[in-house]
């Protein structure tokens, strides 16, 4: 159960349900029982009927009828040279903290 | 009589497509001056059909969702990306209580989802409830997590030979992976 289309089909999976959602909602839409149970009851027949490796049904639930927020993930309009520098120090401080950790364990 | 012109299909809007996640992402860190990251990526995938009626089978569930852990800064609903909270080595826990699990160290989509309701990105809930409903034969009794190491020879020489050997031991007929 996934989010990322384009990231799992390229991996190459047995079955595969596709939400079309924000990254974080694999398992169905947040304080909605039915989104969830819906999401989960696809995937059991995915497992009941797929007739061959990389079967993917995509949930025909909508995240929302505006797809706007389809724009916003790691939006490069929204990098000016300071937030680059910015991100770019974010992204080697956790990098640090992660290789330490790693080591630690 | 007379012809009605012909409607144009109400087409949606060209960029409600699925996210390219690959392509968004690896234009992302070049702009950041990060080589691109190699997606996992092969020509066969695995195929066994299920041999037991699933009303009948023992079904396992693996995540990478992190335990909350009370050392390791901001987990919560929110939260920026937290690689102290990062794990390294797979994990289980039994399926018969109610984790508390987060993905804080995930690159999730933290414009759009809050991570509030767990039910979002880990299903044991709605799966003990398909068990309850007689849709499901049982669970395993322990879930699985799974490191998201960038390592590819990590991944697959140790994390992925592990999380298996613990799905067989668990006797389980099908596996939900539900990753973040």
């Amino acid at each position: 159960m996934g989010c990322a289309k384009d990231i799992v089909e390229h991996c190459g999976v047995p079955r595969f349900v596709f939400s079309d959602f924000p990254l974080g909602n694999s398992a169905g839409r947040p304080f909605d029982v039915e989104s969830q149970a819906q999401t989960l009851e696809l995937a059991l027949r995915l497992l009941e009927s797929a007739p061959a490796a990389r079967t993917t049904v995509q949930s025909p639930q909508r995240w929302s009828e505006d797809a706007s927020w389809k724009r916003d993930y790691l939006d490069l309009a929204t990098l000016t040279p300071e937030t680059i520098a910015e991100r770019r120090r974010e992204f080697d401080d956790a990098k640090a903290v992660a290789r330490r950790r790693r080591e630690a364990t | 009589m007379t012809t009605l012109p012909a409607t144009p299909a109400a087409f949606a809007d060209e960029h409600d497509v699925p996210i390219r996640y690959m392509q968004r992402t690896r234009d992302y860190y070049l702009a950041l001056g990060y080589a691109p990251y190699r997606w996992a990526h092969f020509a066969d995938a695995p195929f066994t059909p299920l041999r037991t009626p699933l009303s009948r089978a023992r079904v396992g569930l693996v995540t990478t969702a992190a335990p909350f852990q009370p050392d390791a800064g901001d987990q919560g609903p929110g939260a920026p990306y937290n690689a102290a909270a990062k794990f390294y080595a797979v994990y289980s826990q039994p399926t018969d209580g109610a984790p508390d699990l987060r993905i804080s160290h995930v690159g999730y989509d933290r414009a759009h989802t809050s991570a509030r309701d767990i039910n979002t990105y880990f299903p044991l809930a709605r799966m003990k409830e398909a068990v309850a409903a007689g849709r499901i034969g049982s669970l395993a009794p322990r879930f699985h997590g799974t490191p998201t190491n960038r390592s590819h020879r990590t991944t697959l020489q140790v994390d992925v030979p592990e999380l298996l050997r613990r799905c067989r031991e668990d006797a389980v007929d099908a596996v939900v992976l539900v990753p973040t």
